[in-house]
């Protein structure tokens, strides 16, 4: 898989880069327009994270080169300034999805997934882990071919979980993944422990391993081991 | 006691009238009097003189009768001894026409008749003192109904007209809101004074709304510049946690910086938003079923409501139907409900009402009624120890005054209660 990350701040750009390098992406950053258009040009690209303001013009162009080359890639728009019309404005234009910074790694790299998964058609939606086994469209799970209950935010959650695994998630990026913009005027997180355990029994109890691992005092990790 | 301009200026002019006519009547009265007396004066020394010249010097005794009778107005009479002056006096005579003592002023001379003495009265009817003071009221009277009234009509209709470009200066002000982009236009007035008052208040306005608006543009623009800082800060934790030599002591260190860069991010948010409501960016105004909106949130908030053991109830009209911005109105709903939970003690109820015309969110929590004037302030802050940032209610109550609605807060038996008023 092959990510274009354009953003003219060099630190936001490592930061994505170093996370992503572990899930088997290839990254190349472009900090400008003119050296975006280039790549676009040369290669191909599963995904693109564009912000909008760069030093040299409005991230829409890219959108607009994207449309007048027929590239197929997805995209997802990284940008601060954040208003309806200018959300409105990008999904015209052919955006995929929108973040608005701040926003948490972990929140990426689940876009940049459920994107790739849209975006290709031959690949299936079923997400497997071990045992585990998640239809996203059917959104159902099985543990060992034997149908699990889930609610609609143990199912999120489980997704997020092993979309990021083997990574640390704060309690914070899971508040938010699962509650959006009400999450973000919480300042306790607490109610996602709740979530967490209801979880665990469910995978436990239909024998499935224990692969969440709790981060003392910071939050959780799936992990296979 | 304030009163208006118009009623203060008349009342003096009508007090000032009435004064000058109470003093002026009697002053009148006394000046007519002393000319009457005065003409009277000269019409007895005419007709004693006219005596004296034509009558008296062919005149016998013996004709002193006769013309008693004839004269009306004169009168001769023996004296024992002749005095060289005149006098003039008053007497008062019945008179049996009117049936009353009419006043009289007589002048008496010393005249010689065939070498004796005799005196010749003259006098002359006055008018009473009563008629004349009767009449003097009377005319008084009628001058000061006149005069009042017509100050009063020129006062309502001129002073009115006069006063109409003042009025609506002061009109124009009072509708004047600093936070919305409707700058008063004055009209201009033919009067030198409202011109200049009209100029002086523009030109205030301008500079105060031109202040205003940059100090928006700063805090718009210092909550966008702070937003990519924040996205580095963000997504250098997020990188660093990944490391695995982190020591457990050390996530917790991490964890009070993520907190932290929460609260950064919160509050940096909802400035973007205020400045925003500020900046009128939120301007399309749908028709939104208010209904809809809380069943919405209604889960997320009774799974938070669970964690501190408090009871929702509601009380819920279906199809109520507000015009307002979708988003702010989401807004306006979580912030109330999260209210109502954040300030809420363990045990504790939360009650929403909704109805066609108001929404009410109520919950118990500290025992004392809150401060209303601080209440909406921005980062004012009545209870310390939550993590709040003091914005919660100054976004509500923006997103109440954008669209003229009325909040209430009131403290009744142990439920704190804001209401919506639509």
């Amino acid at each position: 898989m092959k990510i274009l990350i354009i953003e003219d701040e060099i630190q936001l750009a490592e930061n994505i880069q170093k996370y992503l390098k572990s899930n088997d992406f290839v990254i190349e950053v472009a900090e400008n327009i003119t050296i975006a258009a280039e790549k676009i040009d040369l290669y191909e690209y599963d995904c693109i994270l564009l912000d909008l303001m760069l030093p040299d013009g409005n991230g829409f162009e890219i959108l607009k080169k994207l449309k007048k080359l027929n590239k197929t890639a997805g995209v997802i728009i990284l940008s601060a300034k954040e208003t309806l019309e200018t959300r409105i404005e990008g999904f015209n234009f052919g955006a995929d999805d929108y973040l608005t910074k701040p926003f948490h790694l972990s929140e990426l790299l689940v876009r940049i997934q459920a994107l790739i998964r849209r975006k290709n058609f031959q690949g299936s939606t079923i997400i497997n882990f071990e045992e585990i086994r998640i239809d996203i469209q059917s959104k159902s799970v099985n543990v060992k071919n034997i149908a699990i209950e889930t609610t609609k935010k143990e199912f999120e959650l489980l997704i997020y979980l092993i979309g990021n695994k083997n990574k640390v998630l704060s309690k914070t990026s899971i508040a938010e993944h699962l509650s959006g913009d009400l999450a973000d005027m919480l300042d306790n997180h607490d109610f996602i422990y709740a979530h967490i355990k209801n979880l665990k029994k469910k995978l436990s109890e239909a024998g499935s391993g224990d692969y969440i691992k709790t981060i003392y005092g910071f939050g959780y990790k799936w992990q296979n081991d | 006691m304030t009163k208006k301009l118009l009623t203060k200026t008349l009342r003096s002019n009508l007090l000032f009238s009435l004064l000058v006519l109470m003093i002026s009547g009697p002053l009148f009265y006394f000046f007519t009097e002393r000319l009457y007396l005065e003409d009277s004066d000269e019409v007895l020394l005419l007709r004693k003189n006219e005596f004296v010249k034509f009558t008296l010097s062919s005149m016998k005794e013996s004709e002193i009768s006769i013309w008693n009778k004839i004269s009306k107005d004169g009168k001769i009479e023996k004296e024992a001894h002749s005095s060289a002056k005149d006098s003039l006096f008053f007497i008062s005579k019945y008179d049996n026409y009117t049936a009353e003592n009419e006043p009289y002023h007589v002048l008496k001379s010393s005249i010689r008749i065939e070498g004796k003495p005799y005196s010749v009265q003259f006098r002359i009817n006055l008018i009473e003192a009563n008629d004349l003071i009767i009449s003097i009221a009377i005319l008084f009277s009628i001058i000061i109904i006149l005069l009042l009234t017509g100050l009063y009509i020129i006062t309502k209709r001129y002073s009115i007209k006069l006063w109409k470009p003042f009025y609506e200066t002061l009109s124009q002000i009072e509708q004047f809101e600093l936070d919305k982009d409707r700058i008063p236009h004055f009209k201009p007035t033919s009067i030198e004074e409202f011109d200049r008052l009209n100029k002086d208040i523009s030109k205030l306005i301008e500079k105060n709304s031109s202040i205003f608006k940059s100090q928006r543009e700063f805090v718009e623009n210092a909550a966008h510049e702070l937003q990519t800082p924040l996205a580095i800060f963000q997504l250098t934790i997020d990188t660093l946690i990944q490391n695995p030599a982190i020591t457990d002591e050390q996530y917790i260190l991490v964890n009070q910086l993520n907190e932290t860069i929460g609260r950064l991010n919160r509050l940096n948010k909802s400035l973007l938003l205020l400045s925003k409501i500020d900046g009128n960016q939120f301007e399309t105004n749908e028709k939104t079923d208010l209904y809809v909106v809380i069943d919405k949130q209604i889960p997320f908030f009774l799974e938070q409501a669970s964690f501190k053991n408090i009871k929702i109830f509601s009380s819920i009209d279906k199809n109520v139907f507000v015009h307002c911005n979708s988003e702010l109105l989401e807004i306006l709903v979580s912030n109330l409900f999260l209210n109502t939970i954040k300030h809420n003690k363990s045990n504790g109820t939360v009650q929403i009402t909704l109805t066609k015309t108001a929404l009410t969110f109520s919950n118990t929590g500290v025992a004392i009624t809150l401060d209303s004037e601080k209440l909406y302030q921005r980062f004012s802050k009545l209870n310390p120890s939550t993590h709040g940032n003091g914005l919660g209610l100054s976004i509500i109550k923006k997103i109440v005054q954008l669209n003229d609605w009325a909040i209430k807060y009131s403290f009744k038996g142990d439920m704190h209660s804001f209401e919506i008023i639509f």
